[in-house]
């Protein structure tokens, strides 16, 4: 398994459990859009930066923690491992 | 974790509440009375350095870190007793200076962060509106693109430094229709056609700090004067709260601490039924639970600011810190006038005052209801 790999499967399981509860696992794909569609409000990305920030020893910038960056799976693995 | 000071730090925080007690707090009880900005000691606070802490000395501020800035600002909140001109200086440093600073171009910053830290604008921030206060991400105001300027329609109320503000961040939205994403931060100076400061709104306490209501008619704004990117506002507006959570109530420890001292003497002064009241038990507790609540809010206070320094999100931290500080400031001024019995009701006994300022400590940066509602979900509730 990749790095990559690894950590999307990691935050796809968080995203799942805190912000989509019951739903199909394979309906979240890498491009499903988080920001866009709500599923990711305000509070909700405050769980999740401090998600990434503790699961992967990270720092995310304020500035990151944007619609740019943390919309899809793939953008937020993209950050991710952008600061690994 | 390590709060100790280092000298440099102690001598600077001393030189701080000297001057704050030397400096600020004549003729406050009429400007409270008045409801009336001490501008006088807006400018000595910023030729002290105080409006540019935590800012980066090449854009005029002083650099210093996040627990360095609290305890700077707690020494200010001890010998100042004008809350709402520290109030007003808060606001002007989390609500402006701080994204100005991680949002702002180049351009932005060099423009207006030296001026800020200087004194010589005063920095307001217009987010709420008569119709989303808690809910802040309703909000109505509109923005709309018209070449190389938005338009901005709506109003604004409760807006910090209102009456006084030479540059204020106006939150609006693009888009109402994508909600929270379609909201912007933008920089409106005093000056730009279509803004308007409505009447000044006379609060309970803190009636130093000037607040009004801001009416935006067709307002021009230079699109170089967007803060951060079209739909960023959300981001920028949870940044600034953070900082403001984190830091707003340092001052207000320092506050407590005096309340706490100046409560100990009363008790050992005032002489009733043949000795001093604080040899009566039920007074003496109330003066331990001042102290243990100064102690929580201190703690909380650091806390955040070191795991700050660190680079550490402190979504979870800053939130606690503000309601534990704000909750203990409250009690610490209920306690200070119980102590004091009929004196402490007097308006002379600048010990009401106080308790009006720290009410307004609930209230302002999310009130503590908020605060509770964004621990809880942090903590996976």
């Amino acid at each position: 398994m990749t790095h990559e790999s690894s950590a999307m499967s990691i935050v796809k399981e968080f995203i799942l459990d805190e912000f989509l509860p019951g739903e199909e696992p394979s309906r979240l794909t890498p491009t499903t859009a988080l920001v866009s569609t709500g599923i990711l409000d305000s509070l909700a990305t405050l769980k999740l930066v401090t998600f990434l920030e503790q699961t992967f020893d990270i720092q995310v910038k304020a500035h990151e923690a944007d619609e740019e960056h943390l919309n899809t799976l793939h953008t937020i693995c993209e950050l991710v491992d952008s600061k690994r | 974790m390590d709060f100790a000071w280092s000298e440099e730090q102690t001598q600077f925080r001393e030189s701080v509440k000297k001057f704050a007690l030397e400096e600020l707090n004549d003729g406050l009880r009429e400007r409270d009375k008045r409801s009336e900005f001490n501008l006088e000691g807006w400018r000595k606070c910023a030729d002290f350095g105080i409006h540019g802490l935590p800012i980066p000395i090449e854009h005029g501020g002083l650099g210093a870190d996040p627990l360095t800035t609290v305890g700077v600002l707690e020494s200010l909140g001890y010998g100042c007793k004008d809350n709402g001109l520290v109030f007003s200086i808060n606001a002007h440093m989390w609500t402006l200076e701080v994204p100005l600073l991680d949002f702002g171009s180049k351009e932005q910053k060099q423009r207006y962060l030296p001026r800020l830290c200087n004194g010589s604008l005063v920095g307001g921030n217009a987010m709420t509106e008569p119709g989303s206060g808690s809910d802040a991400y309703s909000l109505q105001t509109t923005a709309e693109r018209r070449g190389d300027r938005y338009v901005l329609n709506g109003s604004k109320t409760f807006v910090s430094n209102g009456g006084v503000g030479d540059l204020i961040i106006v939150y609006a939205t693009l888009d109402r229709s994508i909600g929270p994403n379609g909201i912007c931060g933008f920089l409106v100076e005093r000056d730009y056609p279509g803004l308007q400061v409505g009447r000044a709104l006379e609060k309970m306490g803190l009636r130093t700090s000037p607040m009004a209501e801001v009416f935006l008619e067709n307002c021009e704004v230079p699109v170089e004067n967007r803060l951060g990117r079209e739909g960023n506002g959300k981001n920028l507006f949870t940044h600034s709260m953070n900082w403001e959570r984190a830091c707003i109530l340092a001052s207000a420890v320092g506050a407590m601490q005096r309340l706490l001292e100046t409560s100990i003497r009363y008790a050992k002064d005032r002489k009733q039924f043949g000795q001093s009241i604080g040899k009566f038990q039920l007074v003496a507790t109330k003066l331990v639970d001042m102290k243990m609540r100064v102690d929580q809010a201190r703690a909380a206070l650091y806390q955040t600011a070191w795991l700050q320094g660190k680079g550490k999100s402190i979504f979870l931290e800053a939130a606690l810190a503000k309601l534990t500080i704000s909750e203990n400031w409250v009690r610490c001024a209920e306690d200070a006038i119980q102590i004091r019995g009929g004196y402490g009701y007097m308006v002379e006994s600048e010990v009401e005052r106080e308790l009006r300022d720290a009410l307004g400590s609930r209230l302002y940066s999310g009130t503590s209801e908020i605060q509770r509602v964004l621990i809880a979900s942090l903590l996976g509730l």
